[in-house]
């Protein structure tokens, strides 16, 4: 190994030549991420800083005024038997709704990845992807009505088959699945198409393989397509999470918590206390907990999906 | 060197962007503005056809009297008007005159963020005390109610649905109450089909709960505004409500928070005694177009007068910022006048807070609904210093129906809500 020849290379360049290209690139890089980390530090960290800051006060935004109470906002979530309650409805809806999206979406991207036909695959692919393009917004107050008592969609189905009506929305049992049910059709759209998009990119060679050797079906795609999708996977599943994590919308619009706070999750918990019930810096200690959260689950995610091999 | 300048007057033109938005522009607030001489004054309220309509009326006589002044009147839905409310007020950029619920306004007028009303001495002996109440602070006014919000003392019953289980009259007692209500309650296996005695509403729970405190000539007020649940009227009033759905078996927990309001199914035909207020009324008469329904008294929960817990319901408030605070007090003068207000009670079917209207033949005549409630006004009480409204009332109901399905002791439960009430007491002090 001639060992001159790599250092001479990087003595090649001389120091007099080199050092206004760097500073000028460095300019370049620094101008050129301002704006963007500017509108970041505006609109994302700023309002963190806030918030944290917030969490050690007691502020109502009508009197103006802030009492510094240190800890006590975090300590009063201790006790605090409807934070406890929204914090494990949220865990509840995440943990369904994630492990029901993967598995759904994942079998669809499947069967549309089988379809021969180029048109009618990204038709079906269209197909499922159109609930997505809808405002969340919209398709609550649809599905809403979807779920009334008296006059909807699924209680009519429900008496042509003689069976009782159910209150979807309003009864403890049902209400959290009956929004579970709604996120899950406006969102799989999403997923199915990266799902697609993970399954075009595993090299045809593998499965040929498989089938020389004789492989069935299933040993193909639990021996093969899961493991090679691993990293679509993370990402979905980690994209998935702090979604759910997040979600706000469906809630405020066909339950607002109700009943028996069993469709409290924290979002909306926290938008409550700080703009119905004026608890600013309560809902900001709320907002922090939230945020640690979604991050040390994220990592927890990161850490266990992560892959070392490429293909 | 032309890309870098470029990026630094992107930089510079994204900073002054962001510092111009996160500005207080005054001139993009909802405060009012005078413009070709014209006095402009912003107008908020939530969204309801007949309040609507019956404020558009009033706006429109006042503008054909002052030529000088406009009234942008704009409405939101009830779902989001506290929160927008709060909002502009905290923005400082509030409209100049706002409608406002009465338990939502000492926490406006203890901040200062409220006009008052002049006349206040006078204007007191005009009201009830009751819809007064949340508008008073410190002797002074701040805002004046419109209507007497009025949820006890009267229910909606179906005649036939009585005589038909041999009921002659109304229930005179509160003994009389529950049998007839036993007697009422129609059940289709384990589900109940007609409920007896329908009371599990979001406002009911709670107001039926401290009128029965109150009509055992007990209180519910502590000190420092914290309330006080650990009474034996409270007690003795929460385990007879909670008795009417765990062991009277009269009414259940399937409709509440649901799509509709209990009036709705007692106008469906699936209760046959509905405690609700009077402003249920006109959806029968409108909505559903029933008339076999009365409107009668509620016997009193002891041998007492049945006095009862009532809130200041709807009212308006002008803005202490409001840049023409003096156009915007003088509507809700002119709005208050006898002649308006009856106006405006007769056309939102609400019960008059002014005396004067309450007492005014007219009204009766074009609201003979309305007697039960006008006979028993003199007996309201005022609910008192709550400082978040919605979080009492969901407070209260949240426990009593975990009471009511037996989750939680009695005892337990008044514990826990009175607790969780005076943490919030003291949160907004």
């Amino acid at each position: 190994m001639n060992l001159d020849t790599a250092t001479g290379r990087n003595k090649g360049i001389e120091p007099g030549i080199e050092r206004p290209g760097r500073k000028n690139g460095r300019k370049f890089i620094y101008l050129s991420l301002a704006p963007v980390l500017l509108l970041f530090g505006v609109f994302a960290f700023l309002p963190i800083g806030w918030s944290l800051g917030l969490s050690v006060f007691k502020y109502n935004p009508l009197s103006g005024s802030a009492l510094f109470v240190g800890a006590d906002n975090y300590i009063r979530m201790l006790g605090d038997s409807v934070f406890l309650k929204s914090l494990w409805v949220t865990f509840k809806f995440v943990i369904i709704a994630v492990m029901v999206n993967i598995i759904i979406t994942l079998m669809i991207a499947v069967a549309i990845q089988r379809i021969r036909s180029g048109w009618l695959r990204s038709l079906m692919r269209t197909l499922f992807f159109l609930p997505t393009i809808a405002p969340l917004a919209g398709t609550a107050i649809v599905w809403s009505t979807m779920f009334n008592f008296n006059h909807g969609l699924f209680n009519i189905l429900l008496d042509k088959m003689h069976m009782a009506p159910i209150q979807w929305l309003s009864d403890p049992h049902y209400a959290l699945y009956s929004v579970i049910m709604m996120t899950l059709w406006a969102d799989i759209g999403y997923n199915i198409v990266l799902f697609i998009a993970g399954l075009d990119s595993i090299p045809e060679m593998y499965y040929e393989a498989a089938i020389l050797d004789g492989a069935s079906r299933w040993h193909i795609f639990k021996d093969i397509t899961l493991p090679l999708l691993r990293r679509s996977m993370l990402f979905i599943s980690v994209t998935t999470v702090v979604s759910y994590f997040q979600a706000f919308a469906q809630f405020q619009i066909m339950t607002k918590g109700e009943p028996f706070n069993e469709t409290r999750v924290l979002a909306l918990h926290i938008y409550e206390q700080a703009f119905s019930n004026s608890n600013m810096g309560y809902a900001s200690a709320m907002a922090t907990v939230f945020l640690m959260i979604i991050l040390v689950v994220t990592l927890l995610q990161l850490k266990w999906g992560r892959t070392e091999w490429e293909y | 060197m032309r890309i870098i300048k470029l990026c630094s007057v992107f930089a510079i033109i994204c900073t002054i962007f962001a510092i111009t938005g996160c500005a207080n522009d005054s001139k993009a607030d909802s405060s009012p503005s005078s413009s070709q001489g014209k006095v402009k004054l912003v107008f908020w309220s939530h969204q309801e056809d007949a309040f609507m309509n019956a404020y558009k009326k009033v706006i429109s006589d006042y503008e054909a009297l002052h030529p000088d002044v406009s009234i942008d009147y704009q409405t939101f839905p009830y779902d989001v008007y506290n929160q927008k409310l709060k909002a502009s007020f905290s923005a400082k950029s509030p409209p100049d005159i706002a409608e406002m619920f009465g338990t939502w306004v000492p926490e406006y007028s203890k901040n200062g963020l409220l006009a008052e009303i002049p006349g206040s001495e006078q204007l007191q002996t005009e009201y009830y005390e009751a819809p007064l109440g949340g508008y008073t602070l410190n002797g002074k006014l701040y805002g004046l109610p419109l209507e007497f919000n009025i949820e006890n003392g009267g229910m909606l019953i179906h005649p036939e649905m009585l005589k038909e289980h041999g009921i002659a009259n109304p229930p005179a007692t509160w003994d009389e109450l529950v049998a007839d209500a036993k007697l009422l309650t129609v059940r289709d296996g384990k589900r109940i089909k007609v409920k007896g005695f329908d009371f599990v509403s979001g406002d009911n729970i709670t107001f039926t709960f401290l009128s029965m405190i109150l009509q055992q000539n007990g209180k519910y007020w502590g000190e420092d505004d914290h309330v006080n649940f650990q009474t034996p009227e409270a007690q003795k009033a929460m385990s007879a409500l909670t008795d009417l759905v765990a062991n009277d078996k009269v009414a259940d927990l399937t409709t509440f928070g649901g799509e509709l309001d209990t009036s709705d199914y007692f106008f469906q035909g699936r209760s046959a005694m509905t405690y609700r207020g009077p402003w249920t009324v006109a959806a029968g008469l409108n909505t559903y177009k029933v008339k076999d329904f009365e409107y009668v008294p509620v016997p009193s929960f002891t041998t007492n007068p049945p006095s009862f817990s009532a809130e200041s319901g709807w009212g308006i408030v002008a803005s202490e910022k409001s840049k023409q605070q003096k156009a915007a007090v003088d509507f809700i003068t002119y709005m208050s006048s006898n002649d308006n207000l009856l106006a405006w009670n007769q056309s939102t079917f609400t019960v008059p807070a002014k005396k004067a209207v309450a007492e005014n033949p007219e009204f009766l005549k074009s609201n003979p609904y309305m007697k039960t409630s006008l006979d028993i006004l003199q007996l309201g009480k005022w609910i008192g210093p709550i400082a978040d409204r919605d979080f009492f009332f969901k407070t209260i109901n949240d426990h009593f129906q975990l009471m009511a399905t037996g989750q939680e002791a009695v005892e337990k439960g008044l514990q826990n809500i009175e607790k969780t009430i005076n943490e919030s007491q003291d949160q907004h002090k």
